[in-house]
């Protein structure tokens, strides 16, 4: 076929100067590499982000003791949290649930002569429910525990492991702090939380337990929300804010001694972890992308005024003026996809290099490669056209002279 | 064959006329070995550029086998070019990256119907111009007039209805020169349609007829009672041993 037979003259000037070919490459090279690398890392990020708000939970308000910007709450030295503030916010409407929960971190756990730490959590019985977190084996936390003041506990899984091992730790005693507790129940494995802890390092007691018996506290650490509809979340968020905003007397731009957390926050505040390297990627990516159009636009047009005499030549041995244009654009289209067939595998490797060597979440998937062949080839024709077009347009007699 | 009537060529820069042809008449037959003669700045070049359908008359007829080419759009002529005429140049214009067999292929891949045996074309070509052992060989590996002898089988491969040589042997020493004017008197014995470019009288003397411009005009149109012949000359330098000059020359220029 005579396009071809065309497009085939226009590969064949590449082989004949390789390092100008790399030249025309280099920019489409290191844009789609980076381009690949952004998009693996930006696909990393967005699992990362449904798992950690999934862990979070979709229809989730965290209200934590104390200011600041974290998703944890300070030890215990924020007491304005309390029961009362709890038996409010259930009030508002739309809430389905909103259990108090007290917390003290880094409490010994003994079970014989085997001791480790982890974080306990003092909690009503629909915890489990606002949290959707259940016990794996054995019992949940009951009704009658909480009234009962009762020593019976569920723990963790990584707990329940490093003081019991292969054992089953249901039915075993452990000593916790100074006090010694049942244990009627192991929770399920939730892994990792949104801010990269360990969910499973915990111990769930009754609240009144907890705070009569081991902390010997009036104050809650965090009240967890479960909402009805996860449209009202942001609505529900902001009901909540300004109840403790006036019955803790806070008037803004005082600062507040609570945060209220929904899932987009959550969301928020994984995303924020890859922006900035994202940001820069994509900035990186699309300005080479644009320099390498350019370069590339360049030494074409500087070989189109090299090789007048060849064009004056091709068109007076029969070649149209739509031929010479086809050559030098293959040329260009040529030049960007190898350019984005090199930029692939280099973005590929740093992509896999980036999974296995850093904590970044990266997830590659073929949407980059897809981009990449769709820029590289809008880049070849926008940067191409330009040359091939004066190419074509010369005229045989004087290019001949 | 060819069948030019009153042509003319002004060239216009700005407000200033130049006309270049003034009104050319001739008429060329088939198998007819022509000379165009003149010197510089006489027209010659510009009327080779008409003939070879490279530029359009500003004035006159040109009617090329039967078909009237003033009418024919850029993409016509084209065609035309790759289908009825040869063309053989003083600088060769060979693809310096290509041998002599691709730089013989270039003017098929502009061909409407690329034909199935091309490459044995190509051969063929090549070797009835001496250069069966040169056809690997890029133009910077050939002498000069082996180039030459390349690019008139380029010019050939088409199988042209005529041949338009620009001061073939231009770039030439004397011998290379009478080989190629020897190539072409063996095509045309061939019946070939050729028309030679020249300033030279030397040269033109191995045509059968001369026209002679001058001033954008013809001023001559003889026949050449008894035209030169190249291989009796070339034979006569008494440096060739073999009876094909070609092939004896095109192994001088490398160890086999």
């Amino acid at each position: 076929m005579r396009l071809l037979r065309i497009a085939r003259e226009g590969l064949t000037a590449l082989g004949t100067s390789k390092l100008r070919t790399f030249f025309m490459m280099a920019g489409t090279i290191v844009g789609v590499a980076a381009l690949t690398v952004v998009m693996a890392i930006g696909a990393g990020t967005e699992r990362m982000v449904m798992k950690r708000v999934s862990v979070f939970g979709f229809r989730a308000i965290m209200v934590i003791a104390g200011g600041g910007s974290t998703l944890t709450p300070p030890q215990g030295d924020v007491v304005t949290l309390t029961l009362a503030d709890a038996e409010a916010i259930r009030e508002i409407a739309g809430i389905e649930i909103a259990t108090p929960t007290a917390m003290k971190r880094g409490v010994a756990v003994k079970a014989g002569a085997v001791q480790t730490q982890t974080t306990v959590f003092a909690v009503e019985p629909d915890w489990h429910e606002a949290w959707e977190w259940y016990a794996r084996s054995g019992e949940q936390t009951s009704a009658e525990d909480v009234t009962e003041m009762a020593r019976v506990c569920l723990l963790g899984a990584t707990p329940a492991h490093d003081l019991f091992g292969p054992v089953d730790a249901l039915g075993q005693y452990v000593q916790i702090g100074n006090v010694r507790f049942l244990v009627k129940g192991v929770l399920e494995s939730k892994g990792t939380s949104p801010m990269g802890t360990d969910m499973d390092n915990r111990a769930v007691i009754p609240l009144t337990t907890g705070m009569r018996r081991l902390f010997n506290q009036d104050h809650l650490a965090q009240i967890r929300i479960k909402v009805k509809d996860p449209n009202d979340l942001e609505a529900i968020g902001t009901k909540v804010r300004a109840l403790l905003h006036e019955r803790h007397h806070i008037t803004p731009p005082q600062e507040d001694d609570f945060q209220v957390r929904t899932a987009a926050d959550v969301a928020k505040l994984v995303r924020g972890i890859s922006g900035t390297l994202s940001t820069l990627l994509t900035a990186l990516a699309g300005l080479s992308l644009l320099v390498g159009g350019v370069v590339l636009m360049n030494i074409l047009l500087i070989s189109v005024s090299e090789r007048v005499p060849e064009i004056g030549l091709r068109r007076t041995l029969g070649g149209r003026e739509r031929d010479i244009f086809t050559q030098f654009l293959t040329e260009s289209l040529a030049v960007t996809l190898l350019g984005m067939l090199v930029g692939s595998a280099l973005g590929w490797g740093a992509s896999a290099a980036l999974s296995a060597f850093t904590e970044l979440p990266v997830t590659l998937s073929w949407r980059p490669f897809a981009l990449a062949v769709a820029s590289s080839l809008a880049v070849g024709l926008f940067f191409g056209i330009q040359p091939a077009r004066r190419a074509a347009r010369l005229r045989p007699v004087e290019a001949l002279r | 064959m060819i069948e030019v009537e009153n042509l003319e060529k002004t060239y216009v820069s700005g407000s200033l006329a130049t006309p270049v042809l003034k009104g050319v008449s001739f008429r060329i037959e088939a198998g007819e070995l022509v000379a165009i003669m003149g010197t510089s700045g006489t027209g010659k070049s510009t009327l080779m550029n008409l003939l070879g359908c490279l530029d359009a008359p500003t004035g006159g007829r040109y009617r090329l086998g039967g078909a009237d080419v003033v009418e024919l759009d850029d993409d016509a002529l084209s065609q035309l070019r790759n289908r009825r005429i040869g063309f053989v140049f003083q600088q060769f214009h060979l693809l310096a990256r290509a041998s002599a067999l691709k730089n013989v292929l270039l003017p098929l891949i502009y061909a409407e119907d690329y034909p199935a045996d091309a490459e044995a074309r190509a051969r063929r070509v090549l070797a009835a111009v001496g250069l069966a052992d040169r056809m690997g060989y890029r133009p910077s590996e050939l002498s000069g007039g082996q180039q030459q002898r390349v690019a008139i089988a380029r010019a050939l491969v088409t199988d042209p209805a005529i041949l338009l040589a620009d001061e073939p042997t231009g770039n030439l020493d004397r011998r290379s020169g009478l080989e190629i004017l020897a190539i072409f008197q063996r095509l045309h014995r061939e019946g070939r349609t050729i028309v030679v470019v020249t300033h030279d009288p030397a040269i033109a003397e191995h045509a059968e007829r001369v026209i002679v411009l001058r001033d954008g005009r013809i001023v001559e149109d003889r026949k050449v009672e008894n035209p030169r012949d190249a291989e009796r000359a070339l034979q006569a330098t008494g440096e060739l041993a073999e009876d094909e000059p070609a092939t004896a020359v095109a192994t001088e220029g490398r160890a086999q």
